[in-house]
């Protein structure tokens, strides 16, 4: 089974809000002194991904990423959680590419790199949380999509899925090829790559394309635009309930939540 | 044309995020000067479409039996290309995610999601919406038709209703059921018959509760005492002490509720993303620093193992009190 | 009769003699072949440098060894040690003397020699090691301390030793009485047991008995010997020689490097992966047990056991417990038992003959975390929050200068000629109540005048937690950087107000080319009120107890120079805890440890809490952001009658030097 991970890497979403600063001209997030990290959900899409291949027993993990040059690390860590290849599109133009445009870049690639039977992608990115990407590259490659999964199983003939709604839970059954999105759960959490292997992944070849070796131009704002972005302020005080006993304390509390529950 | 189509996919009531939904729907139409037309999949009671319709010019209903991904979209799509709308709306139900980027793309429109405002600024469409974690606002243009935006429906004021109701259509598509994918089980686990988006009081309990215990043994009788469901921060629903359906924030549900008790929860903004929207806001921590008291209305710096029992007997003395 | 040539007749009333050197042959050989088989067996570890300095060694043995200074910590135990050991060498003496008047046809054991200690000094020394048996034998069987391991073995040593000496008594009385020895008198036990004797037993009974009674000796004295080096006995022999090869390095530089490029395997899980030394200390143990007695996880009640852990590998080095992969193998080497390890090295400090029980527990640790990838989840998150962030601090709000708010603190980059570096740590910068220590630290070496800055946001974690949790690998990257950071900056000196940081500066840091001078901020404080440039004057009359944290205190030797701000700031009484000092007692946060949910009812801060509270003393003064914490947290949790408040050192000297006049 051939499997292609996508990988975003992002700003440290972890970084103090007190530090964390826009570019109102460029429209973007400061980079500052946040560290760049592998998005979450992405992570999870590997380690699902990983924990898969070993219920196959053999399979071919791909990892693949559009972005700048430093998303090698994302792919090298990958490769050190032993993904079998990986490839970067490098992107040297624009910082917040549409959602069409990432899917239309990593399709590009994709059929570049050859055929797989399972594209699996993090469901959205903790930057911009766009949530696009599987929906699109679904799309772009004209393949189903499943999304909000947590589990992937093989089946007779295709896969079966589990998926997360806003209730509880769906089991999905589908051919492959399929595009699925994941999100996180107790048991995707991504594992620690042992040293060696991260030793190891700097050593391993990393295919790396521009995106006219893929052919492909960016076309600025042709989906959408983001026009303004900033930092919202919010002033709020918070009333701390008194009194000298915790009796008297859970007591005014007891009433503030009575008064705002006995109004609905 | 110049519609505004709002969906509601496989509804199980008119409920307070589809009225929202098509309150939003309805400003927009209004500033557009356009119709405001409904497209009800699968509906699960006959009576939706006639509330429906109550708000809504013109209701379409497409029976397609049970939801299944790929034919849904399918049948959004020929209907949507019929209707040539400019604006196409969704709530934030996982259906709703999962169609609208892929309707989009088929109707060679513009997706954004978990949208908070509509405007209409010079022929285009803007959209509001949190990024980076809660922790930034952006103004986003649409530059395609139609936008394909799913919203927090919660959060809109329902639509006043019409003098007349709208009328309602049923239409049956040829669309071969597209056995590439195929829901073959569906369980709730939902703690009662209400969506937690729907709630209107909420009690929630994050990293500092310490296991699965408490939340049964403390926070659900004090859930049930408020009349709230119960939620929880990802941090407890990755340590698996809670289902995933209980995870509010910046992935997991939207909340919008009048009260939102957050115990032992810090405030990260990854969290506050999924109740931003709330009208009230109130913290039990340990920690006074901790982010979540500067978004709170009021709350108590103590250990939640001593505040839940005794806050319990209160609510149940000031219960008896008034009555 | 003449003094002058007094002495006895060697195998008086033996014959056959040759039957003696006969048996010898062979009890020498299993003894040897004991030894050859052991020193074998640690030579299959990798290699370690550890004879250096070989004057401090020396000296060292002769302390501990000799004089067993750490044995004697225990009184009793020392006493009949003492009386065993010092008895034995004795005895041996004595053996040998006759023996090289036996077979060499030397004269020693005449006239005054032989009266005075062939005959009185050896009786008394013999008494001694009877004395010894029976107080050893009261404390094992009727006093049963649990930290003892009740093996048959270990009976049957005491029981062959006082056999011995009982038959040594025998044959010289028997000898006295059936001779009617003139100099009877100079063996005083000698000659109560031909007193009391003679009128038992007729002339040929003596002499039979003392002939059986010759030979059973004889058998069972070469048995000893030859069982000798395959029982526990055999640290008389490898105590000496592990005290020698002790690591003479402060105990907070225990830990050993691994060169990435050139190792097969990361951290140890076979014998062969541990170095000679480790398996040489495998055979020096003596089951006394007082690791595991002063160990603060064993002390709650968790499974970590230092002394099985060596015990449970010397059986593995011997055979007896042969799986070639040693974590798990025992209840003692289990993950969970080696996760509880604090790396306070309590158990360092008290061992007698100077085990190294910590670095083995963090070497199997390496192991698990390196090759297996397998620990603790908090551990992980702690891991994976320095590796993005630099500080293991997962989920905090914090920034790393949110502390100098208000304060006019400079980057380092902004200041000419810094004299010191006020290295802050993740601690103290991103742990809410320790930026107030920073602050005080900060305000203290400002009103002291001392031209100092800061790395701000540059700083990244010293990575302590990092080494102490087994990722050697994520620690040295961090190193690296920090050292180069700080000769990027030429800076000279480094005052930290955290030891693990100050700890990795002043040991650690050097293998990376790193060498600054570095100091604890009581030990730079206290340094500045001798100066005169910090005058405080203490205003309250609170009484005051210290907690040594472990990495500066018992790793490090710094005991004074905080006990020197406690007196000077506050008026009311400095009291000290019953473990303090070299022997303080941990709050339970190093190793990791902080960032571990432990048990409810087994938490080590909770232990050092009550000890605290029991002093009854106003305030509870710390050098260690880990400490403020695990105390804090302690002391709430038990809530004693008194409320006990916990402050830093600085904290205390800043309320008494700013005054607002």
């Amino acid at each position: 089974m051939n499997i292609l991970v996508c990988l975003k890497q992002i700003l440290d979403p972890e970084i103090p809000a007190r530090e964390f600063r826009v570019d109102p001209a460029r429209r973007e997030a400061e980079r500052g002194n946040a560290n760049l990290v592998t998005n979450v959900f992405c992570e999870n899409a590997l380690e699902t991904a990983l924990q898969f291949r070993e219920t196959l027993g053999d399979a071919k993990i791909t990892v693949l990423s559009f972005g700048a040059a430093t998303a090698e690390d994302s792919l090298r860590k990958a490769l050190a959680m032993k993904a079998d290849a990986a490839a970067l599109v490098i992107n040297d133009k624009t910082p917040n590419p549409d959602p069409l445009t990432v899917a239309q870049v990593l399709a590009a690639a994709i059929h570049k790199l050859g055929s797989f039977d399972l594209v699996i992608v993090g469901r959205e990115a903790g930057d911009w949380g766009a949530g696009q990407t599987a929906g699109l590259l679904a799309e772009e490659l004209k393949i189903p999509c499943v999304s909000f999964v947590d589990r992937i199983e093989a089946m007779n003939g295709g896969l079966r899925f589990k998926r997360q709604t806003d209730s509880g839970w769906e089991v999905l059954e589908a051919q492959t090829p399929v595009v699925v999105s994941i999100t996180n759960d107790e048991h995707n959490v991504p594992r620690i790559p042992k040293v060696r292997d991260v030793m190891m992944s700097y050593r391993q070849p990393l295919t790396q394309w521009t995106l006219s070796d893929l052919g492909y131009e960016i076309e600025d704002d042709k989906y959408y635009q983001v026009v303004d972005l900033s930092i919202p302020q919010k002033e709020s005080r918070c009333e701390f309930v008194t009194g000298d006993t915790l009796d008297e304390r859970v007591e005014s509390l007891a009433r503030r939540i009575t008064e705002v529950t006995s109004a609905l | 044309m110049n519609d505004v189509v709002i969906c509601l996919l496989s509804p199980a009531s008119f409920d307070r995020a589809a009225q929202g939904l098509a309150g939003a729907g309805r400003r927009l139409a209004e500033e557009l000067g356009s119709q405001l037309k409904a497209i009800v999949l699968s509906p699960q009671s006959p009576a939706i479409a006639a509330e429906v319709a109550q708000v809504i010019d013109k209701v379409i209903v497409v029976d397609q039996g049970e939801y299944q991904p790929e034919s849904a979209l399918s049948a959004l799509a020929d209907v949507c290309r019929q209707l040539s709308p400019v604006a196409v709306l969704f709530g934030n139900d996982t259906y709703s995610q999962e169609v609208t980027p892929r309707l989009a793309y088929r109707l060679d429109g513009a997706a954004v999601g978990d949208v908070v405002e509509v405007t209409v600024h010079q022929q285009a469409l803007r959209v509001s919406r949190q990024v980076y974690g809660g922790k930034a606002q952006a103004t986003i243009e649409l530059k395609r038709t139609p936008a394909v935006l799913w919203t927090r429906s919660r959060s809109f004021a329902p639509a006043p209703r019409l003098s007349e109701p709208g009328e309602i259509t049923e239409l049956s598509l040829d669309i071969p059921a597209d056995i590439r994918t195929r829901i073959v089980e569906r369980k709730r686990e939902s703690q009662s018959e209400q969506r937690l988006e729907e709630a209107r009081v909420i009690v929630s309990g994050g990293r500092g509760i310490g296991g699965p215990e408490p939340f049964n043994d403390e926070l659900k009788p004090l859930a049930e005492l408020m009349g709230a469901q119960l939620a929880a921060s990802r941090a407890a629903c990755d340590a698996g002490w809670v289902p995933p359906t209980f995870q509010v924030g910046q992935t997991g549900k939207k909340v919008t509720p009048d009260l939102y008790l957050a115990i032992a929860i810090t405030g990260a903004s990854q969290h506050m993303a999924g109740i931003s929207e709330a009208k009230n806001i109130a913290a039990i921590n340990t920690d006074p620093d901790a982010p979540i008291f500067k978004h709170c209305r009021f709350g108590i710096v103590e250990d939640y193992r001593k505040v839940v029992p005794l806050l319990r007997q209160k609510l149940i003395a000031l219960q008896n009190s008034q009555r | 009769m003449n003094p002058a040539g007094a002495t006895r007749q060697i195998y008086w009333n033996i014959s056959h003699i040759w039957v003696m050197y006969v048996l010898l042959l062979p009890a020498l050989a299993i003894f040897i072949y004991g030894f050859y088989r052991q020193i074998k067996k640690w030579r299959r570890g990798v290699p370690a440098a550890r004879f250096d300095r070989p004057l401090t060694r020396l000296k060292l043995v002769f302390k501990h060894a000799l004089a067993q200074q750490r044995t004697a910590r225990d009184v009793y135990a020392g006493m009949f040690h003492r009386f065993i050991s010092y008895g034995f060498v004795v005895l041996t003496i004595a053996t040998t003397v006759v023996a090289l008047d036996a077979d060499f046809g030397t004269a020693i054991m005449r006239g005054h020699f032989y009266l005075y200690f062939q005959s009185f000094v050896v009786d008394l020394f013999g008494a001694l090691v009877l004395a010894g048996v029976g107080l050893a034998a009261v404390r094992r069987y009727l006093s049963r301390p649990k930290k003892l391991v009740y093996t048959d073995e270990a009976t049957w040593i005491l029981v062959v030793i006082a056999l011995i000496c009982l038959q040594g008594f025998l044959l010289e009385g028997w000898r006295i009485a059936a001779t009617n020895d003139p100099w009877a008198s100079y063996s005083p036990v000698g000659n109560l047991v031909a007193r009391t004797s003679l009128p038992l037993l007729s002339e040929s009974t003596l002499q039979t008995a003392h002939r059986f009674t010759w030979w059973f000796h004889l058998l069972l004295s070469f048995g000893v010997l030859a069982w000798f080096p395959y029982t526990k006995m055999m640290h008389v022999f490898t105590a000496p020689l592990n005290i020698y090869t002790a690591q003479l390095a402060p105990l907070g530089a225990s830990l050993k490097h691994i060169d990435f490029e050139k190792t097969e395997s990361f951290g140890v899980n076979s014998l062969a992966a541990f170095t000679w030394k480790d398996l040489l200390d495998l055979d020096a143990c003596t089951e006394c047990g007082r690791c595991t007695a002063v160990c603060p996880a064993h002390s709650v009640g968790k499974e970590l056991s230092p002394r099985d852990i060596v015990l449970d590998l010397r059986d593995a080095m011997h055979g007896l417990n042969s799986d070639t992969a040693i974590i798990g193998s025992t209840a003692a080497t289990s993950p969970e038992a080696l996760w509880q390890c604090t790396t306070c090295v309590a158990c360092m400090q008290v061992c007698p003959v100077f085990i190294e029980q910590m670095p083995k527990i963090v070497d199997m640790r390496r192991f698990l975390v390196m090759e297996e990838t397998e620990f603790p989840e908090s551990m992980q998150q702690a891991i994976t929050s320095l590796e993005k962030r630099g500080h293991p601090f997962s989920g905090t709000n914090a920034t790393r200068i949110d502390w100098a708010d208000g304060l006019d603190v400079k980057h380092i980059s902004e200041v000419q000629d810094a004299e010191v570096l006020l290295w802050v740590g993740c601690g103290g910068a991103l742990v809410e109540r320790n930026q107030k220590v920073t602050r005080s630290t900060a305000q203290l070496l400002d009103r002291a005048g001392v031209r100092f800055a800061i790395l701000g946001r540059d700083e990244k974690c010293s990575g302590d937690p990092a080494r102490r949790i087994g990722n050697e690998f994520l620690y040295e990257m961090l190193a690296k950087e920090n050292v180069e950071n700080l000769k990027k900056h030429n800076v000279k000196k480094v005052v930290t107000s955290c030891p693990h940081c100050f700890n990795a500066f002043r040991n650690e840091y050097p293998h990376f080319g790193g060498n600054f001078e570095v100091y604890h901020h009581s030990e730079y404080l206290s340094r500045l009120v001798s100066e005169g440039k910090l005058k405080p004057i203490a205003t309250t009359n609170q009484s005051v107890t210290f907690h040594d944290p472990c990495y500066l205190g018992r790793q490090n030797g710094v005991y004074d120079a905080p006990r020197k701000l406690v007196q000077i700031s506050s008026k009311g009484v400095a009291v000290e805890m019953t473990r303090s000092r070299e022997n303080g007692f941990c709050c339970g946060g190093g190793g990791g440890m902080s960032f571990v949910d432990e048990p409810p009812d087994k938490r080590v801060n909770q232990e050092r809490a009550r000890e605290a509270l029991a002093t009854g003393a106003d305030v509870l003064a710390v050098g260690c952001p880990f400490c403020m914490t695990m105390m804090e947290d302690g002391i709430n949790a038990q809530r004693g009658d008194r409320e006990m408040r916990v402050k830093d050192l600085a904290e205390l000297l800043w309320e008494a030097s700013s005054d607002p006049y």
